[in-house]
């Protein structure tokens, strides 16, 4: 194919900078996050969507970055098909476990509701039990989240470490030590 | 394409990945790359991140509503790509306008060890582009869409119509306006009454 178009097709920007090539990485990360997405989705997506009887919704002032934050740092896992995109926002559900929280944007039109970097204050922390706190941490902590207590064992039976997101809400993560105990002895 | 006719259709692994959703990771081991690829293409690589993910996420969701008559899945994919993409417009004209600034390699570079086609090709791309990467930013979405897809990723025309949902005799209408906004842009420079890029650096006439 030969036409007037051909200076744009050399244009084309790898072709303009051949040495630019795509970390392939990249690609092995985004297909392990695929194939998570598809294991939990069932075979009928769109269904088996139980809400909890409880659930928070946090704010957050760049909704879509911390979307991808959480996704990524601490892996949680969105309900595609449920997000909702508007000129105002977006609202999001995530899952883990058996629990989901919500966001969405913050701000007086949203409820209201205010992120802790516009707050200057930190006002709830989340509690999330986990399957595997140590694998959970070292993700976390790989993917750059602000750790604020570090993973220890407590005297209620729990271990737990604690994390700031991206704008300052405060998430909990724990297992209970008699599973730690259970998962250390299988391995 | 280069596959083995043992292997099956785009179309028959889709049908397949209703019983079992996992068949999907299929779809994304054929076209992912080419994929990531165009997304790199027209919002460079930051901006991309992620974006290659979201289309097949979005795909898998939709794959109750593919065309099972397309053998292969690659327009529909363009096609998804493309509506993900348009939540980066933003990120797009910053990547034109970044790329329009694109250095000819300060102190020239390492001389080829071969002066062939393609290199003079390459120079000739360079010294055309800032204008070009300008009016494409400038061109009404469609028409950007139906042009790269066109120019960038070798799709014919149907294939064009069937990844952006539109008739065929729109994607022939959005070409034929585009290139004719590009031929605006080269048209002076080709008379030759006006100078050939004299500078490096590039004067404001850029743009429809």
């Amino acid at each position: 194919m030969s036409d007037d178009l051909d200076p744009l097709r050399r244009a084309r920007p790898d072709r303009l900078q051949p040495d630019d090539p795509i970390d392939p990485a990249v690609l092995s990360d985004e297909r392990e996050r695929f194939m998570s997405t598809i294991d939990q989705t069932g075979t009928a997506p769109g269904t088996d969507r139980r809400t909890p009887s409880i659930y928070p919704r946090l704010a957050y002032r760049d909704e879509a970055a911390a979307l991808e934050y959480l996704t990524r740092v601490f892996g949680f896992r969105e309900w595609r098909e449920s997000r909702m995109e508007m000129p105002t926002g977006m609202l999001a559900w995530l899952e883990v476990g058996d629990g989901v929280v919500m966001i969405g944007r913050a701000g007086a039109e949203h409820h209201d509701l205010s992120s802790p970097a516009d707050a200057g204050a930190t006002t709830c922390m989340v509690n999330v039990y986990v399957d595997d706190v140590d694998a959970h941490y070292a993700r976390a902590a790989a993917e750059g989240a602000r750790i604020v207590m570090p993973l220890e064992d407590m005297f209620w039976g729990d271990r737990r470490y604690e994390a700031l997101d991206l704008e300052g809400h405060r998430w909990h993560f724990g297992e209970r030590l008699s599973h730690v105990r259970e998962r250390l002895d299988e391995s | 394409m280069e596959r083995s006719d043992a292997e099956p259709s785009d179309a028959a692994v889709i049908a397949a990945s209703f019983d079992d959703p996992a068949a999907f990771a299929t779809i994304f081991d054929r076209h992912a790359a080419v994929l990531l690829r165009f997304l790199v293409r027209r919002v460079g690589p930051d901006a991309a991140d992620g974006l290659v993910g979201e289309s097949f996420r979005i795909a898998f969701e939709r794959r109750s509503g593919y065309d099972c008559s397309r053998p292969s899945a690659r327009p529909w994919l363009y096609g998804i790509a493309t509506n993900v993409l348009a939540k980066h417009r933003r990120a797009e004209a910053r990547r034109f306008a970044a790329l329009a600034r694109l250095p000819r390699r300060p102190g020239g570079d390492p001389p080829p060890a071969a002066v062939d086609d393609q290199v003079i090709a390459q120079v000739d791309a360079r010294e055309l582009w800032p204008r070009v990467a300008a009016t494409i930013a400038a061109l009404p979405p469609g028409e950007r869409d139906a042009l790269l897809l066109y120019a960038w990723e070798d799709l014919g025309y149907e294939d064009i119509a069937a990844a952006l949902r539109i008739p065929v005799g729109t994607v022939r209408s959005r070409l034929n306006r585009a290139r004719r906004r590009l031929r605006d842009v080269r048209e002076p420079e080709d008379g030759g009454g006006e100078q050939r890029s004299t500078h490096s650096e590039d004067r404001g006439r850029i743009g429809p």
